[in-house]
């Protein structure tokens, strides 16, 4: 696991989300694969398990909170992150009753984000 | 706050009158000043979203500017029920923005200018809606850099739209095009019936008289020649796709009177088959098929060329290619005629690495009485050299320029004329090869190859990648030394940094805020900055060589050739479409026009966007809170007069009860004040000194009457007078100064209640930045922060808070606001260096322990 690199899957229906992240956090060494549409990245998760998911929360088509949902129950050890611009407390209980990692409201900082992931990060390789 | 403001509206309550009372007024008052700060704050966040340290969504587009309409509705209603609906027309100004604001987030194309044609010296990157990206870009980098161009002017879409309408043509074409799109005719047939019916169609003579002006306006500077123009096409989205080019029409050499009919050749040319065919593939939709035009002066070019400022198969390299041939430069363009090839370093010196000098017998050359011909070339040029090596190294420096300017690799066209001056005719963005292209995967580790000077410091005004040599700022250094492409390293983010804006590839500051005037620069113009570093100006060394990576907030010795490669591969943000989004709203939210009261734009329908509307509310609220009680004397459940003191400040009391005690006809003197706070406020604004505490020859008097008006209450209207108000009652005082251009906010309970008492402290200045604003918001950062309040600054506002303090340390933060009030409306003029900030605030220390024995 030590020399494994990180792997994140990333899913938001706004593109810029993605187009801005992948980048940002393949610079800081992490494997990243981005998707726009939740049947796709359920796809993809149904194929190979992810270290680390962030997800929106609202979406066309298989809501976020399914999509983690899924996420969690195939792989609870795989730690999701949520990202979304419609915070309310209620939104952000349930997602840390389904155990989400973290939640963070959008508009946020690259460096924020990237904070939350190096937590993330250092919880799972710590247990392993 | 909630419930003290319900124990003032308990003093009302004693009386019943059938005008409405003051604490309704009041209330409606507070609620103005309220969303007035709401609005601003809002505006100020939007704008710092633009740095690329942020990922934001249209969501966030959408949902900012809901809510800034909402608070933008409740601000109109507030002022129309304090004034009983004398402002209703900021319903219509109001209703004209958030219809263009609603058009922008619906992903309208908005022709911003009604105008038919635009010189260049006023086109902005923000019209290429208007005027297409060739005439953008061009006009662009003639306004903003020091490069020559050729003189011009733009005719926009509103022309193309113009000239189609009055001639019945713009429904018809999309009809055609329809047929085309249906497959009831071939592409061939739609092009050429759209084209012939263009071509026989009559430039509507408004136009036409338009366009002949501008030509003449420019001709009229050249006595010994008879100016002819070049008038190309300038298409919506032409610049963006480079595969684009070559599709549309140039006219060349084309004498003045010529140009309309030149104007509709270039219009024809946006539906060639070609044309056509590749929009379809491109999914253009209707209301994006719009060809703008761009008319330039011809220069008669003894040479001209081609320079990418990177080989695009092999960017390792570190070359830049310039291919060039005698004469103009069309032939160079389309490949019909063999070039000189120069292969040159990109680093300075930029040593000339290779050369191909070819035989060229022919060149294509201006005919005197317009159009162009081939003409054999003098037979002692056929085999020299096309460019000389200055002209190499000049060209060299003018495509970093550009480079760094865009951001990315350019493909360069220029001519070199009669003076062999190099002249840039057109530049866009140069395509490298993909696979070539570093994957930023590739990056990790950098810090294992290269020397790391800082790490994890600062906070991206402007997120980027900027490699050059340091230059650090010191103090008395002269900003006038600074090196073409260094990267400025300086104590502080002051606005005064801003000139060098064009020649700097990146700002880094030990101290700084992202929503300050140097960060909306350096994102106007795209320069990663870096703020906040702390201790930036000591670790890197003036001289030497840095590479500043603000994503990652990290410094690194030398060039870090990945990095460089990495960011002119990656796509800048401004290039996505919801960072462009923003940007276009923000232009109807964020300037503000309404800068003087006095001036004849300052009503409703002078507002042009939301900021002007809180401007407007904001003046015309305390302007009203002071007409009902003190010239009208409306309500009787208050008592109004105007302070008579030593110090010319021209200030409205209204005291809600307990706050003025005795007669006051005559107005008020300050030992009649009986409010607590107001007197502490009082006693620190009259401080001896305070006025005038530095030797600096201000004339006293005359400053003071520039910020305040001095008239007596007799002799003057109620227009006329500054817009100074102070509402208190015995434990509270609320202020509004209005200094100059500077608003100065101080709402204050003081009682022996410690979970009672708050003071709420907001400056702002005005709309010019300078550098000594920025020292004064240091300043009184620096000061309101050491005695107890919570400090937030956005820009030049600076927003304090203190509560729960006990009665005796309220009163002695009241005095010191006393102190800054007095005292700030000096700054402007005395914050002359760096060393002022301390200066004064030592001062005021020494002050506060005198007074307060601490």
């Amino acid at each position: 696991m030590e020399n494994k690199q990180t792997s994140i899957l990333i899913l938001d229906d706004e593109p810029i989300v993605s187009k801005r992240l992948k980048p940002s956090l393949e610079k800081k060494g992490y494997e990243v694969e981005a998707f726009t549409t939740s049947a796709a990245a359920l796809a993809r998760v149904r194929e190979r398990q992810f270290d680390i998911v962030v997800t929106d929360l609202k979406m066309e088509g298989v809501d976020g909170m399914q999509f983690l949902t899924e996420v969690k129950e195939k792989y609870p050890d795989t730690e999701v992150i949520v990202i979304t611009g419609f915070a309310t407390m209620a939104t952000a209980k349930e997602s840390f009753n389904k155990g989400v990692f973290d939640f963070l409201a959008k508009p946020f900082k690259l460096g924020e984000i990237a904070e939350v992931i190096a937590k993330a990060e250092k919880k799972i390789k710590g247990t392993k | 706050m909630q419930s003290f403001l319900q124990q003032i509206r308990g003093i009302f309550n004693r009386k019943k009158k059938e005008t409405v009372p003051f604490k309704i007024l009041f209330a409606e008052f507070k609620k103005s000043l309220e969303l007035n700060n709401q609005v601003l704050d809002i505006i100020a966040d939007a704008n710092d979203k633009l740095s690329g340290d942020y990922i934001f969504d249209e969501q966030y587009i959408q949902s900012t500017c809901m809510e800034l309409t909402d608070l933008i509705r409740q601000l109109i209603v507030t002022i129309n029920h304090l004034t009983e609906q004398k402002y209703s027309e900021l319903y219509t100004s109001f209703h004209l923005i958030e219809e263009e604001i609603e058009s922008l987030l619906q992903g309208q194309m908005l022709n911003q200018v009604k105008d038919l044609i635009l010189p260049y010296a006023s086109v902005t990157r923000d019209l290429t809606d208007s005027v297409g990206g060739k005439n953008a870009h061009i006009a662009e980098i003639g306004t903003l850099t020091d490069l020559r161009i050729p003189e011009g002017f733009a005719i926009t879409t509103a022309a193309f739209l113009f000239f189609l309408q009055e001639n019945e043509l713009y429904d018809w074409i999309f009809t055609i095009r329809k047929q085309w799109r249906q497959k009831v005719i071939p592409v061939e047939e739609a092009s050429q019936k759209i084209q012939r019916a263009i071509l026989d169609a009559t430039v509507p003579p408004q136009l036409e008289e338009v366009i002949l002006d501008a030509a003449a306006q420019i001709s009229k500077g050249y006595r010994d020649i008879v100016p002819c123009f070049a008038v190309r096409s300038s298409a919506l989205g032409e610049d963006e796709i480079s595969s684009f080019a070559g599709q549309y029409l140039s006219c060349l050499n084309i004498p003045v009177k010529e140009i309309p009919q030149a104007y509709k050749e270039v219009v024809a040319s946006l539906f060639s088959p070609e044309a056509m065919e590749y929009r379809l593939q491109m999914d253009f939709r209707p209301h994006e098929i719009m060809m703008a035009v761009a008319c330039q002066l011809m220069v008669p070019a003894k040479a001209s060329g081609v320079m990418y400022t990177y080989d695009p198969v092999r960017p390792e390299m570190e070359t830049m290619i310039i291919n060039s041939a005698w004469g103009l430069g069309e032939p160079i363009v389309a490949g019909e005629v063999p070039t000189d090839a120069f292969v040159l370093d990109r680093q300075p010196p930029n040593d000339v690495r290779e050369m191909q000098i070819v035989r060229k017998d022919q060149s294509m050359v201006l005919r005197g009485c317009g159009g162009i011909g081939i003409d054999g070339v003098e037979e002692e040029q056929r085999t020299e050299s096309s460019l000389t090596k200055r002209q190499l190294q000049e060209l060299a420096r003018i495509g970093v320029r550009l480079e760094r300017y865009f951001k990315r690799p350019q493909d360069i066209e220029f001519a070199v004329d009669q003076q062999e001056r190099v002249i840039v005719l057109q530049s866009r963005q140069l395509r490298l090869q993909h696979e070539r292209a570093p994957r930023a995967c590739d990056l990790t580790g950098l810090g294992d190859k290269y020397s790391i000077i800082f790490r994890g410091r600062g906070i991206a005004a402007m997120e980027g990648i900027a490699t050059g040599e340091a230059w650090v700022m010191r103090e008395g250094g002269d900003l006038k030394d600074f090196p073409m492409g260094g990267i400025l390293v300086a104590r502080h983010a002051t606005p005064q940094l801003a000139r060098v804006i064009n020649r700097a590839t990146g700002f880094i500051t030990d101290v700084g805020s992202t929503t300050g005037h140097l960060a909306t620069v350096a994102r106007e113009f795209r320069v990663p900055a870096l703020f906040n570093t702390e201790n930036g100006t000591e670790l890197i060394r003036h001289g030497q060589e840095i590479t500043l990576d603000t994503e990652c907030l990290t410094v690194y010795e030398g060039i870090v050739q990945e990095l460089q490669y990495y960011s002119i591969q990656e796509e800048p943000i401004e290039e996505m479409y919801e960072y462009r989004l923003l940007r276009r709203v923000l232009k109807k939210i964020e300037p503000l026009n309404l800068t003087d009261p006095e001036a004849d734009n300052f009503t409703p329908r002078g507002c042009r966007t939301y900021h002007d509307l809180t401007r407007f509310v904001h003046e015309k609220a305390v302007e009203t809170i002071i007409d009902l009680n003190f010239y009208h004397a409306h309500n009787r459940d208050t008592q109004a007069g105007r302070l008579v003191w030593d110090y010319p400040l021209d200030l409205i009391l209204i005291d809600v009860g307990g706050g003025i005690e005795g007669e006051h006809e005559k107005g008020i003197r300050p030992e009649q004040i009986t409010s607590v706070p107001m007197r502490a406020l009082l006693r620190g604004m009259s401080y001896p000194g305070m006025w005038d505490m530095s030797p600096a020859g201000v004339d006293f008097s005359s400053f003071m009457s520039s910020l305040t008006r001095t008239t007596s209450v007799r002799s003057t209207s109620p227009e006329d007078v500054g817009r100074n108000l102070a509402v208190v009652s015995a434990e509270y005082t609320n202020i509004n100064f209005r200094l100059g251009y500077h608003f100065t906010v101080i709402d204050a309970y003081v009682s022996d209640n410690i979970l009672d008492n708050h003071i709420y402290f907001r400056f702002s200045g005005g709309v010019t930045e300078t550098t000594r604003r920025a020292r004064r918001t240091r300043l009184l950062g620096r000061i309101l922060s050491h005695y107890d309040f919570l400090c937030e600054m956005h820009g030049d506002i600076v927003v304090a808070r203190l509560k729960r303090t006990d009665r005796e340390r309220m009163l002695q933060r009241l005095f010191l606001l006393g102190l800054l009030v007095g005292f700030t409306r000096q700054l402007d003029v005395k914050m002359v260096s760096e060393e002022m900030i301390t200066t004064f605030f030592n001062e005021i220390k020494t002050i506060m322990e005198k007074e307060n024995g601490k």
